[in-house]
């Protein structure tokens, strides 16, 4: 009787614990997501002069930017154009390697030859960027303009394919881990039913670990997006509508990096800096939204884990 | 697991602190002010040219003397302590102004309405910063045209001119690669004023984030003209050729004789007349130990 009685306790005991404990959980995310919230309010207010006086339609679409001109020009649309190639292209690039990567490494690989490549792939996202873009300008730009006679190397190619390289760590581990979550009856059920590994991998794993790793390439878009220093150093900076990925042309990250610093706070120039800041910001929740609109569509029509 | 959710109940414990703490120090409290007044710092701010020699000289100052008694026997024991923090050239003069700070850091030339709000306090110049418009040693345009016009630098610079056989029919048949600071920086703004007068840059310039880039960029392409600080072209003298302009080169002489005139002096303001212990940190920056910290730093000290 008394030993039941302990058992109570020690019941009661843990539940109080579990409530503490996923009230902590809620507040924290309760103040992260007010701290996203006041930082878009912030940015909104710091900006808003820019919508209410130049208009969201002529900021958005206007290709001169010269705000320190009399009368200042401010139009960010050659920046946004530049900042989706770069960001586009990076992905283009790097969703065929990475996917490629993260099956061989799930299914094909030897288990010593994946023991030593999942390492180095985790290491690959730990360095800095600013060491991306330095090994960018140094060797890239240097090769482009020697192999082909380019009269300077900087491009939005140039910054995509440095781009590629970071995000191909974030691809291959994320979906490792999506197509390694498949549950495993799948897996024996294949067995069972006699196909190939090729089969296994491509038509059983990777339909049902879509989810994962689509989410894996919205990640890959948001921070190749909002990647500033390796896109300042290689993408030339030049302030002309980009019309094709091999012109120059000036990312929004690279644009606000460049400019902030020497603008007067409550200048125009200021709050035009700080209005693109806000463009970049929906941009990237805009991929993300749109990424797990697409994710609950596909969940709602069928065959998925 | 106890220890766990001890430690979780602590960090959120010191994150909600630090966020009230946060919002208290913003309103407008009267028992900082206070203490203000019996403060002995000396505070700083302003452009980020300026910031690292003051930064710099302000270190040195500190570790030689440590308190202010030793820089004159006169001054109480206090420790010397000055802040010094970034912010561009408007918001130094700004700040100076509205007494945030004791001094402004300034590196553009003063317009006649801002020099008479310092009317009563100081300006003090303590270099110059030099731009001299530099182009690759292995290009030949260094050899055929090292001077060149005012109005042929506008045309290169604005984009009207793209090829350098359009420069000097001599040159190679080659794109013109012009190189830039950041539209609407310090450094663009000496040279709209001194060279470009109002002419909006080639918007196929490239716009470079350092100075140092931008030497590196016309030290590795031969078709790039760019306009550098002339420290910078100082400490590369094989690599960088410089260009006059007008007849006129980026020599010490010129630039202190104030012929050379793509450039911007680097300024302190103050609001009010120093004190004791300002007055004395203005005359370390002008002493020799001073002027050497602008010049290590790449830029022109002001003649003594």
């Amino acid at each position: 009787m008394p030993k039941k009685r302990v058992i109570a306790i020690d019941r009661s005991n843990k539940e109080w614990k579990e409530k503490i404990i996923s009230s902590i959980i809620i507040a924290t995310a309760t103040v992260s997501s007010l701290l996203l919230l006041a930082m878009l309010l912030f940015i909104l207010k710091e900006s808003w002069p820019v919508w209410s006086q130049i208009g969201i339609s002529s900021f958005l679409s206007g290709a001169s930017w010269r705000p320190l001109g009399s009368p200042p020009q401010i139009g960010i649309l050659s920046m946004i154009v530049s900042t989706l190639w770069v960001a586009g292209g990076a992905l283009l690039i790097a969703t065929p390697l990475g996917f490629a990567c993260a099956i061989f490494l799930a299914e094909f690989a030897p288990p010593l030859l994946a023991a030593v490549l999942r390492p180095v792939v985790n290491i690959l996202t730990g360095i800095p960027s600013v060491v991306y873009g330095f090994l960018g300008a140094a060797v890239l730009v240097k090769f482009f303009e020697v192999k082909f006679d380019l009269a300077s190397g900087e491009s939005l190619f140039a910054a995509s394919l440095i781009l590629a390289i970071m995000v191909i760590p974030f691809i291959v581990t994320n979906s490792e881990a999506a197509l390694r979550s498949v549950p495993l009856e799948y897996r024996y059920a294949a067995m069972a039913l006699g196909v190939s590994r090729q089969h296994l991998a491509m038509k059983i794993l990777v339909p049902l670990a879509r989810k994962g790793m689509l989410g894996a390439l919205a990640l890959a878009f948001g921070r190749s997006m909002g990647e500033t220093m390796a896109v300042l150093m290689l993408a030339g900076n030049i302030l002309r509508l980009p019309m094709s990925w091999f012109a120059k042309g000036e990312p929004l990250p690279a644009l606000i990096a460049l400019e902030l610093g020497s603008t007067t706070p409550g200048s125009l120039h200021y709050q035009a800096l700080f209005a693109a800041g806000l463009v970049l910001v929906l941009m990237v929740m805009t991929v993300n939204l749109g990424i797990n609109i697409l994710l609950y569509r596909l969940q709602k029509g069928g065959h998925t884990i | 697991m106890k220890k766990l959710v001890h430690l979780t109940v602590l960090l959120i414990a010191l994150l909600v602190l630090g966020l009230f703490a946060g919002c208290s120090s913003n309103e407008p409290g009267g028992e900082n002010n206070a203490a203000a007044k019996e403060d002995f710092s000396i505070k700083i701010g302003g452009s980020s040219t300026l910031a690292p020699i003051i930064a710099q000289c302000a270190d040195q100052f500190t570790e030689e003397y440590k308190t202010w008694d030793k820089v004159d026997a006169n001054l109480s024991e206090e420790p010397i302590v000055i802040f010094v923090s970034t912010g561009g050239s408007g918001f130094g003069l700004k700040s100076a102004l509205d007494g945030t700070f004791d001094f402004g850091m300034v590196s553009k030339t003063l317009k006649d309405e801002e020099k008479e709000q310092f009317a009563d306090g100081t300006i003090t110049q303590i270099g110059s910063d030099v731009l001299v418009i530099g182009v690759n040693a292995d290009n030949p345009v260094a050899q055929v045209k090292p001077d060149m016009s005012t109005e042929d630098l506008v045309a290169i610079f604005s984009g009207q001119v793209k090829n350098w056989k359009e420069v000097d029919p001599s040159l190679p048949d080659r794109p013109i690669v012009v190189a830039v600071r950041d539209l609407g920086g310090g450094a663009s703004e000496v040279f709209d004023n001194a060279i470009m007068k109002g002419t909006p840059i080639s918007d196929q310039a490239l716009q470079i984030p350092s100075m140092g880039a931008l030497a590196g960029k016309i030290m590795d392409n031969t078709d790039t003209i760019g306009y550098v600080s002339s420290g910078l072209v100082n400490q590369n003298p094989d690599k960088i050729i410089p260009i006059s302009v007008d007849g006129i080169s980026p020599t010490l002489e010129n630039i202190n004789s104030g012929a050379y005139k793509v450039g911007r002096p680097l300024l302190l303001v103050s609001k009010d007349a120093p004190n004791d212990r300002e007055q004395k940190f203005l005359d370390y920056l002008l002493s020799e130990t001073g002027l050497k910290v602008v010049e290590e730093m790449g830029y022109i000290p002001v003649a003594r």
